[in-house]
């Protein structure tokens, strides 16, 4: 219900309409994190610095209606930030990133991830993040068309054409590889 | 439904089974390609899915909200810069979200507490709006003595305290026989009883510990700031719509000789709870609590702040009676002998008294004359016994221990107030009689 009025409304302005904001959408938001970065402490941090920059430039975005779609569009352009910082450091599974997801459920987590992402990998980005945002984060494709800035034919034309060739590559003739 | 139409509805249906329609169904049934094509995109959807979803972790929501408070009151401070133009008004919102920004992330705050950092935000911008406020309730002090003074076993006496945020800022602080006004320009402090004024800068300590309370905009900074220092201890709690905070002290000063203890708020280990309107995130409530002798007791009840109202002129005005006596300070007193000490002094005081010598005692006593209440009381008196000068507390004086009896035969024991702590470091009486 809260994710819901937030849909329709407006971008929130104060304090405690953004603690209900964080309430109603932290999980998929992490979640998306997650599913981008592959572990939960970047997911987390990426997060909060959407949160925070979506604060501190609120009255900018005062006119923007679809702000859960929204917020999934600035989680996936810094966790695209946080990727290409990546490339110069060590890379998000590096021994400090690998530990800090200890527990089993953590790291079954982590391998899923890594896997849906060498999936995502064979795809354009475009079909790519369509079918993370379906896929992962359960946005309608009214809300991934918002989230990426397209339109819903286009969003869904990149959806059939991203699970086709997911399908030939977990399901190819002879059965399924993976 | 044609085949379009279905193989659409298909990747609608994919994760929201509503779309999964009877017509769609029925297509399905009869027609043999869409659905094989409906069986292998169900089949790729599902290997798609995680098997289990990130929940995102306690800590998130605290370390979020703590990082949004800071930018609130960073905004706070910025706004009240350029909206009031008046340097100590910013300056000191300023200074208080700065605070924040420091102190927030020391405070105990568990996950239960994070609404708590953000009605603390919330508190700041309300508060650094306020045009004024008005402050009442009650107190157990003693009628006339100053604004500081408390006491377990004192009957409660009506307080209460008026601000115009300005500019230019403007203060008013009364109780029965006291009141201290600051038009902006000085304060001006007048007893009632015995008819006497002073004069003073705008900063000049005439309500000594009250003055805080009436800048509720800093009064949670200079709290929380107390805890970090190691003064205090904070607890912030949300129940019920309402903020409470609530800060545990220890009392402030040697009390080798306890004779200020419990007699100050600050002298004594007490408890204050601040309370906050959840609505509107501003201050509507504070109570001081002393413990003292295994029993807590109610010193200081605030339970009525009034924001914003419109305050007349004539509040920030004193008209004074034409026979006031005019305190004074020690460089405008008339030269006196050096004395060797507190003691010294006090007697050099009581002597006066005995003798009737009122332009001698004026040397000791700040004023521009004698109070005919002093003269009728004191003068005449006996020296019974002058006890050895001892410190204790915060005071910056000595009180000297004295038995002395009156004209009318009754006897007093009691403590003279008496410092030095002035540029000139002239003995002054300043109470304790």
């Amino acid at each position: 219900m809260l994710t819901a009025q937030i849909q329709i409304g407006t971008w929130p302005q104060s304090v405690a309409e953004f603690e209900r904001l964080i309430e109603a959408t932290q999980d998929e938001l992490v979640q998306h994190a997650f599913c981008r970065l592959g572990n939960r402490q970047d997911a987390e941090d990426t997060v909060q610095d959407v949160y925070v920059e979506a604060f501190r430039d609120r009255q900018k975005r005062a006119h923007i209606t679809e702000v859960r779609a929204y917020l999934f569009r600035m989680v996936g352009n810094r966790c695209t930030d946080v990727r290409r910082r990546w490339r110069f450091t060590t890379g998000p599974l590096d021994d400090h990133h690998a530990t800090s997801d200890t527990t089993f459920s953590q790291v079954a987590g982590r391998e899923q991830a890594e896997r849906f992402a060498r999936l995502l990998a064979e795809l354009p980005p475009a079909e790519a993040e369509v079918i993370r945002l379906r896929a992962w984060s359960d946005l309608s494709f009214a809300e991934v068309a918002a989230a990426v800035g397209s339109s819903v034919p286009t969003v869904k034309s990149r959806f059939r054409y991203g699970l086709d060739k997911l399908r030939r590559l977990l399901m190819p003739e002879g059965g399924p590889n993976l | 439904m044609n085949c379009k139409q279905a193989r659409e509805r298909i990747l609608e249906s994919l994760g929201n089974s509503q779309s999964e329609t009877k017509e769609l169904r029925e297509h399905l049934a009869g027609c043999p390609a869409c659905r094989s094509e409906w069986q292998h995109d169900r089949e790729v959807w599902e290997k798609l899915r995680p098997a289990e979803t990130i929940v995102a972790s306690h800590q998130l929501m605290e370390r979020t909200m703590t990082a949004i408070t800071i930018e609130a009151a960073k905004e706070s401070s910025e706004r009240s810069a350029s909206k009031w133009r008046s340097r100590p008004r910013w300056v000191m919102l300023a200074v208080a979200a700065v605070l924040l920004v420091v102190l927030i992330p020391l405070l105990p705050l568990g996950n239960s507490n994070r609404a708590g950092v953000a009605l603390l935000a919330q508190s700041l911008q309300a508060m650094s709006k306020l045009r004024s406020v008005h402050i009442s309730g009650q107190m157990r002090t003693v009628p006339g003595d100053n604004f500081e003074l408390i006491g377990t076993d004192y009957q409660f006496v009506p307080l209460e305290m008026w601000r115009d945020y300005g500019p230019p800022t403007r203060w008013r602080v009364e109780k029965p026989g006291r009141v201290v006004v600051m038009d902006g320009q000085q304060s001006l402090l007048y007893l009632s009883k015995n008819h006497s004024a002073m004069k003073g800068e705008p900063t000049t300590g005439f309500v000594q510990w009250l003055r805080p309370l009436m800048s509720p905009e800093t009064v949670l900074a200079g709290e929380l700031a107390a805890a970090k220092r190691g003064e205090a201890e904070a607890s912030l709690t949300e129940a019920n719509g309402q903020l409470t905070l609530r800060i545990t002290r220890q009392a402030q000063g040697d009390f080798t000789n306890d004779w200020v203890k419990n007699k100050a708020i600050d002298s004594s280990d007490h408890t204050r709870v601040y309370r906050f309107d959840s609505a509107t995130k501003l201050l509507t409530g504070l109570s001081v609590v002393v413990h003292t002798g295994g029993q807590d007791i109610s010193v200081l009840e605030l339970n009525s702040f009034t924001y914003d109202q419109p305050l007349p002129d004539t509040l920030f005005a004193l008209a004074l009676p034409a026979d006031v006596n005019w305190m004074l300070e020690p460089s405008e007193m008339p030269a006196a002998p050096s004395f060797t000490g507190p003691r010294e002094a006090a007697e050099f005081f009581f002597d006066s008294l005995a003798r009737e010598d009122w332009q001698k005692l004026l040397q000791v006593l700040p004023g521009s004359s004698v109070p005919d209440g002093i003269k009728n009381s004191y003068g005449g008196l006996n020296v019974v016994h002058l006890g050895d000068a001892f410190q204790s507390g915060l005071y910056p004086g000595w009180f000297v221990p004295y038995q002395i009896r009156l004209r009318n035969g009754e006897t007093k024991d009691h403590k003279l107030a008496i410092r030095n702590d002035n540029p000139q470091r002239r003995w002054v009486v300043d109470g304790g009689f």
